[in-house]
């Protein structure tokens, strides 16, 4: 089996030089749409630096204008006169624009110089459905398409990081793994805790091994589900070896919030400073569904994102791996403009990402959405969500990103380097 | 033979054993796990002398005797007055692994991920568990009237926000919901059937737990939802969603994933025969579970192993194989943790099942899941410890345990090099609870996890 494996990654490493050996800079290969091969993506320079994206979900759809508050705006005032932040309360970013009041940590983290704000994303058409919309985000792809992959799922394929001796990625929680890391070849593992990366077997060590190797051999006749089954059961005895010797040493160098996204940022910093290869991490805050009496919820669920996301920035940083982090905040829609009757608000459209680390370009990126001009009493969104992806994907993980994304989208300026 | 070969009259005609699907031990096995939680060896022995019409009929006639019931009213009340919801779940998971009727806790608990509604947010498992015998009421019954109830069921309005249903601002969260997830599927109305739906709903609100019509709040102006102009009330705008023909095909659709296969996804002229089916009886569900389950598709090969195990199928279903009992708060914990907490669905879209059940930690998990029960000190099969109850079954080797999983429990046949290699750790392990350690070892198999 170990012989098996060996033999594969040479024929990778071949394939890709002998291809890139053709196609020189590679530009000729975007035909290769969605399914491109990976040869685009610049593992030498992956392998040195080992640049590491941590993503939360915001899930529920974030209220964007009470993130991002336009201070000074009357239309917001007027649309929102129970649940508007006034321009007291909220924690200045310039004349115009303030962080909600409980966004300390992010507001700590801009006067560092490592947030980026990026105003008004969204999509062409959006979708208000939760999971539609959560899906489009995932996946890049609408209804029509065949969504069977998420846009991390096609980067870990195509950044052939089969070398790794570690998950390529990791989602963090206990529900089901999101789309966005779903691919046909990589999978990605899902954990609560460490913990859960012991396999039980008190009396008999050699269970572990035993399954890794009868889980490796071919079925005849196998059905596609169980070939699935049979492969993740490999790589969990292998994930659970991994994780059992990583992350002994590690100290916080402060301590996180108590809350689960404190906890699982706390679980990610371990496994970081372990020395763990991981590139992708996958952590999920739901709640932000406010359709009612949101003032209180969104205080606690804003704060909770804040701070946990400036502990963790902080402390990588005390590990020293600082210069290897990059943070990105993302909801699937905001929320319309105006306020209801239950003191919330429904379903909106564009809304901010809030992308954190030492190589971001900190400040306000794009214009904040017109509250003059909106759709269906939404936001229209100025920048497209995959405007996003390909910068993350081309300036911060050094990957082809139409390859990933299936099409050629102006990447936003939110790197002070790259 | 290919899904897409297949002829949709005779996947839905009454199954007629051939040489390529026989009534067998391994089809009777197939019709307990998918329509319930899996049975004794003993049950299969007795069943197979059947005809097969004659052993589906027993799964719809099964009722529970009233004793049950009180003995399950008991449990209920005690859960409730904990106030914990993982107490709740425990008693749930007691009357899967218990009952006399396995099918209609089996379609409670579709139902409980289709209409899903989570503690987490309602946080009242009194509401909680009114929801539930809801579910169970109307388990195989008239799905307009279930809909009709859920759509006024506090636990619902309270985690759809509809309790806060004003004429001023309609709440739209429900009326996206009930078209989306519960009825029709994205993409069969519009964003303005939303909104029109939405003002149907107003004045829904909820006194004292209970559900009651606020008039003052309820926007009776004009209304068109789906086409349908001239709609007035909820009850209405209910009967304009459920009687859309999309509902039909929508609800096969769930089923067919349900009982039959989770993948690949069937065309809708294969579900052209159980949609008419829903549609002529007027969205009465029974029947066509009941065609579903006693069809030549269910007993084919194709729809043998392609299903993944749920967290709850996997501990009920080996509890009751083996007629096992446990301590089932734990258990249920240890559901929540694999994905499938009762009462806690992930949202209100419910668990999407199949592959999404799988993955390294979960995988582990429902190894550990299995090893904890094995060594629980609740722990008992036939009242007896696993040893016992083996030998008492005639039980008395790796082989032999070997034969008797797969019979009851695998679905796909144990690989030999699998028998040969837990032989050798329970020779290594120099005679500890060996049985134990065995059934661990072929639970933690890939094969295990697909039913």
């Amino acid at each position: 089996m170990e012989f098996e494996l060996r033999s594969r990654s040479v024929e990778k490493k071949m394939t890709r030089r002998s291809l890139l050996g053709h196609t020189g800079q590679g530009a000729s290969l975007l035909t290769f749409g969605v399914t491109a091969p990976g040869v685009l993506c610049d593992a030498a320079t992956l392998a040195t630096e080992q640049r590491i994206l941590v993503v939360v979900e915001m899930a529920g759809g974030n209220d964007g204008l009470n993130t991002v508050v336009p201070i000074r705006d009357e239309i917001y005032r007027k649309a929102r006169p129970n649940l508007a932040i006034s321009s007291d309360d909220a924690l200045s970013i310039n004349d115009a624009l303030g962080l909600h009041p409980s966004m300390r940590g992010m507001a700590d983290l801009l006067e560092d110089g490592k947030l980026s704000i990026v105003q008004g994303v969204g999509y062409e058409n959006p979708n208000r459905s939760h999971f539609e919309s959560m899906d489009i985000w995932h996946s890049c792809q609408r209804k029509t398409e065949q969504r069977q992959n998420g846009w991390i799922g096609r980067y870990l394929e195509s950044a052939q990081l089969s070398h790794l001796s570690d998950p390529p990625a990791l989602h963090l929680g206990k529900r089901q793994q999101p789309l966005a890391l779903m691919s046909r070849d990589v999978r990605v593992p899902s954990i609560q805790s460490l913990e859960q990366f012991r396999l039980r077997a008190a009396k008999s060590p050699d269970l572990r091994d035993a399954i890794r190797a009868l889980s490796s051999q071919s079925r005849a006749g196998a059905s596609d589900l169980l070939g699935f089954v049979q492969a993740s059961s490999r790589n969990a005895m292998d994930a659970s070896e991994r994780m059992e010797s990583a992350g002994v040493q590690y100290k916080p160098s402060e301590a996180y919030p108590e809350t689960t996204l404190g906890r699982e940022l706390e679980t990610i910093a371990k496994l970081i400073a372990s020395g763990l290869e991981t590139r992708v991490y996958y952590v999920r805050i739901d709640g932000f569904d406010t359709h009612a009496n949101q003032p209180g919820a969104h205080s606690v669920l804003l704060r909770s994102v804040s701070d946990a996301v400036g502990t963790l920035v902080r402390d990588v940083n005390a590990q020293g791996d600082g210069d290897r982090l990059l943070v990105m905040c993302f909801s699937e829609f905001g929320r319309r403009v105006a306020e209801n009757a239950s003191d919330g608000t429904d379903h909106g459209a564009a809304g901010p990402v809030l992308l954190a680390g030492n190589g971001v370009k900190a400040g306000v990126v794009g214009e904040h959405p017109r509250l003059d001009d909106l759709q269906s009493g939404d936001l229209k969104h100025r920048i497209d969500f995959r405007q996003v992806y390909t910068a993350i994907l081309q300036q911060w993980l050094k990957c082809d990103a139409s390859s990933v994304l299936g099409a050629v989208y102006d990447p936003v300026a939110v790197f002070s380097r790259s | 033979m290919n899904l897409m070969d297949v002829n949709p009259d005779w996947a839905w005609a009454a199954y007629e054993p051939s040489t390529n699907s026989p009534w067998n031990l391994d089809a009777v096995a197939h019709l307990f796990r998918r329509g319930g939680f899996g049975a004794p060896r003993k049950r299969l022995v007795e069943s197979v002398e059947n005809v097969p019409a004659e052993v589906v009929e027993s799964l719809f006639s099964a009722e529970e005797p009233e004793a049950f019931q009180r003995e399950m009213q008991t449990l209920i009340r005690a859960a409730i007055a904990t106030g914990n919801v993982r107490q709740l779940a425990a008693q749930w998971v007691y009357r899967m692994l218990h009952t006399p009727a396995p099918l209609k806790e089996k379609m409670t608990l579709f139902w409980h991920g289709h209409f899903a509604t989570s503690d987490e947010k309602v946080g009242d498992v009194r509401l909680m568990q009114t929801q539930n015998n809801l579910l169970r009421k109307y388990a195989l019954g008239d799905f307009k009237a279930l809909t009709l109830e859920i759509s006024r069921d506090p636990a619902m309005l309270l985690y759809l926000d509809s309790a806060t249903n004003r004429k001023s601002h309609p709440n739209e969260n429900y009326a996206r919901e009930i078209m989306e997830l519960f009825c029709l599927g994205e993409g069969m109305y519009t964003e303005q059937d939303i909104q029109e739906l939405a003002r149907c709903f107003t004045g829904w609100e909820i006194k004292r737990e209970r559900y009651r019509f606020n008039r003052y709040q309820h926007d009776s102006g004009t209304k068109t939802v789906l086409g349908v102009r001239g709609v007035e009330s909820g009850e209405e705008a209910i009967g304009v969603v459920t009687e859309h023909p999309a509902a039909p095909r929508f609800l096969a659709r769930k089923l067919f994933q349900f009982f039959v296969m989770d993948e690949p996804g069937p065309t809708d002229e294969l579900l052209v025969p159980i949609t008419r089916q829903l549609s002529d009886d007027r969205m009465n569900i029974g029947p066509t579970v009941q065609r579903i389950l006693g069809s030549n598709l269910f007993f084919s090969p194709l729809a043998r192993a392609r299903k993944v195990r749920s967290p709850v199928e996997l501990g009920v279903g080996f509890l009751r194989t083996f007629e096992g009992t446990t301590d089932f708060f734990q258990l249920a914990g240890a559901m929540y943790q694999l994905g499938q907490g009762l009462y806690q669905p992930p949202s209100v879209k419910g668990w999407d099942g199949g592959r999404t059940w799988i993955n390294s930690s979960t995988l582990l998990g429902r190894a550990n899941l299995i090893q904890r029960v094995l060594n629980g000190n609740k722990t008992r099969f036939g009242k007896q410890s696993l040893n016992e109850y083996f030998e008492a079954n005639g039980v008395d080797s790796v082989e032999d345990i070997a034969e008797i999983l797969e019979i009851s429990l695998f679905a796909v046949p144990i690989p030999r090099p699998a028998i040969e290699r837990v032989k050798a750790l329970v020779t290594a392990s120099e005679g500890s609870n060996w049985v134990n350690l065995a059934v661990h070892a072929f639970c933690t198999l890939p094969e295990f996890q697909v039913a």
